[in-house]
């Protein structure tokens, strides 16, 4: 575990901030559920309580040109990264001044003005659009690099295996800046790791394709930034792949109809809670002297506040125009990447 | 006796110590020299303009019967792909069956005209049609031996592919699947460094496809593919461990590749005069020959009679695929859907 009396006073005012930003995601999260529940948000629905620290640690050290790519539980990554909560919202509300134009959705979310490229509903989907622009990044000379944050049970689709060979073949040119992050949070959907992989250290898969890798507590946030400090360099300079495996968990259901769980038991879900990534983080930085009782009232409060906006926002925000649906279906040549 | 058949006398033949007689290894030979002399056939009626095409395994024949050879004839299952003719062979199809298909004719066993050279498959004896899409027979073997296992009918699949179709998302899916469920399979790569011609190099990242079955759960075993003998040893330790219940064996055979890809390359265009020669030395039917002379199981006399043997056998299978009649016209949409057992 990082030790804190080693952190600078930078490192600390950032973790301040991203301590802020977690919160509102969380918060952002429930009313999430709420609106679903009450059936202002179509579709479906996937939240990230629970694994805030792996998506700060990382998002927290990533140039602000850089890229980055993920699934469909993506919400916590794009108002990490900045995306206006209310865009995020209407999103999800699939009104027109959603970030994707109202016509993503929830598991669609795309800001390329902030280099978040999405936002997949298919599993392992993402992960040969990643690794293709991880490519284009080096083709065009560029010492920037790209994310691809991924589940635990993406890693048992064919759409893992042939794009991350690729990677591993175009590192040793050094034509591959990308980062792997396996979020793994023990299930895939209902499905525990040991019942969807033999070998259940995912990280020595990565072995397979000659890329480095390693495993992190992604309930921490000062261990992941920490090793995303060090990876992103490491990806920036030699412009090879590196998978990280971060272990995490998910508090809530894998989506919005997930309401019993009958694949793990309460006691699980509490055990986990006593290491809530947001309390962990909260604790250190008390510890440390930098969050007082009244920031973190502030903190929650402000996250509250924002949350209620970006809602009545989404609320009173109008529909897409219908001749909206064919627009944005095919992409202008030459616009990628900003 | 010469000081070869001596020495042999002393020190027990690595084929006895592996359980294997002196006919088993004999009949090995035979399925090799079957199996070249039928792919050189094959070859020559291509350039006569008697076939279309032809996609064969000139250097893989060694570790495909090693491979075969521990297998049950009748019981076990086997997934080809498009160079397994080797392994049908000792499964048990015959080189009429196989020139039947390459002429395409009505009377072909594997799939009455209808598939494209090379795609072997024969109901009787358990071989599943070969599929043209790389890499797809993965799932296909993988679903038998699942079936097996729930049936408990005791048989095992093995299902074999080159290792450019390794990179194909369908094997990954397909050995994860297997190693969950332990499954009764044992995957075969024949890696002969070139898919169509992109070099080992350039498809699998780190070089090495037997080191991935560690990221399933179960052993891999890399084997010098021109060793017939010690294909043999592996296959039949994958063989005792799915009879075992432990579930499947990746086994990567290192083969030299003798030939082009098929009748519609040229490998001189991508690979070095050197490199071939040296795949050349490594020749399965010259090495397993050298090694049944040096233990005295063969001798010119042995040899001469197996290769006579063998020329007849396909001079007459020719001859009967060539006589036998094509498809007829209105059965092209027969067997598109299952028509009973």
């Amino acid at each position: 575990m990082q030790r804190i009396e080693d952190l600078t006073r930078e490192e600390l005012a950032a973790a301040v901030e991203s301590y802020a930003k977690m919160v509102l995601a969380r918060r952002f999260e429930e009313a999430a559920e709420r609106a679903f529940r009450h059936g202002k948000i179509g579709g479906y629905l996937h939240v990230y309580s629970g694994q805030e620290a792996v998506a700060a640690g990382f998002l927290s050290v990533l140039r602000r040109d850089d890229i980055f790519f993920t699934a469909y539980r993506d919400h916590a990554h794009a108002l990490l990264r900045g995306t206006p909560p209310g865009a995020v919202m209407a999103e999800l509300y699939g009104k027109a001044t959603g970030v994707a134009k109202g016509k993503g959705g929830s598991m669609h979310l795309f800001d390329a003005s902030r280099g978040f490229y999405g936002g997949y509903g298919i599993v392992g989907g993402h992960i040969p659009l990643a690794t293709g622009a991880a490519y284009t990044l080096r083709y065009l000379d560029t010492d920037r690099i790209c994310l691809c944050f991924l589940g635990d049970g993406a890693m048992n689709s064919g759409s893992f295996h042939e794009p991350v060979n690729m990677a591993g073949l175009w590192g040793q040119d050094a034509m591959c800046p990308i980062v792997y992050i396996v979020e793994n949070n023990q299930y895939a959907m209902g499905t525990s790791v040991s019942r969807s992989s033999a070998a259940t250290n995912l990280a020595s898969r990565f072995a397979a394709y000659a890329i480095e890798h390693e495993r992190a507590d992604g309930m921490d946030y000062f261990t992941v930034r920490r090793v995303a400090s060090r990876v992103i360099s490491q990806v920036r300079e030699t412009g090879r792949p590196y998978a990280l495996e971060v272990l995490t968990y998910r508090f809530a259901g894998h989506g919005a109809a997930d309401l019993f769980q009958p694949y793990r038991n309460k006691e699980e879900v509490t055990q986990a809670r006593t290491r809530d990534p947001i309390t962990v983080l909260e604790d250190r930085l008390r510890a440390a002297g930098v969050l007082t009782d009244a920031d973190v009232e502030r903190i929650h409060s402000d996250a509250e506040q924002t949350v209620e906006g970006a809602v009545r926002f989404a609320d009173e925000s109008p529909e897409p125009a219908a001749d909206e649906l064919f627009k944005d279906v095919h992409g202008a040549w030459g616009t990628w990447p900003r | 006796m010469s000081a070869m058949e001596a020495k042999a006398r002393v020190t027990p033949a690595r084929h006895k110590t592996l359980g294997l007689t002196d006919k088993d290894v004999l009949d090995m030979y035979y399925y090799i020299a079957l199996a070249r002399a039928l792919d050189e056939r094959m070859w020559v009626l291509q350039r006569a303009g008697k076939a279309m095409f032809v996609i064969s395994g000139p250097g893989h024949e060694g570790c495909q019967v090693g491979a075969m050879w521990p297998m049950d004839k009748q019981r076990d299952w086997f997934v080809p792909f498009y160079r397994s003719i080797a392994a049908c062979l000792v499964k048990g199809m015959t080189a009429s069956d196989m020139l039947l298909g390459l002429f395409a004719r009505a009377n072909d066993p594997s799939s009455g005209g209808r598939q494209m050279p090379g795609h072997y498959g024969h109901p009787r004896v358990k071989i599943l049609s070969t599929s043209s899409p790389v890499g797809t027979q993965y799932p296909h073997g993988v679903g038998i031996a699942y079936a097996a296992k729930i049936r408990k009918t005791g048989e095992i699949t093995m299902v074999a592919i080159g290792e450019g179709g390794t990179s194909q998302g369908d094997v990954h899916e397909a050995m994860n699947w297997a190693g969950i469920y332990k499954l009764p399979v044992i995957f075969v790569v024949e890696n002969n460094a070139y898919a169509i011609s992109v070099p080992l190099h350039k498809q699998v990242a780190g070089g090495n496809v037997a080191a991935r079955a560690a990221g399933y759960g179960f052993p891999g075993v890399s084997a010098d593919g021109s060793d017939v003998l010690e294909c043999y040893r592996v296959a039949k330790e994958a063989h005792d461990r799915a009879k075992r219940g432990e579930g499947p064996t990746l086994l990567e055979f290192r083969v030299p590749r003798l030939g082009s890809h098929s009748s519609d390359d040229q490998q001189e265009r991508y690979r070095t005069k050197e490199e071939i020669q040296a795949d050349r030395r490594r020749d399965p039917l010259q090495t397993f020959r050298q090694y049944l002379e040096s233990v005295a199981v063969m001798n010119e006399g042995t040899h001469k009679e197996i290769t006579d043997r063998i020329k007849r056998e396909i001079d007459e299978a020719t001859d009967f695929a060539d006589r036998s009649p094509l498809p007829e016209p209105d059965s092209g949409a027969r067997y598109v859907f299952h028509e009973g057992d």
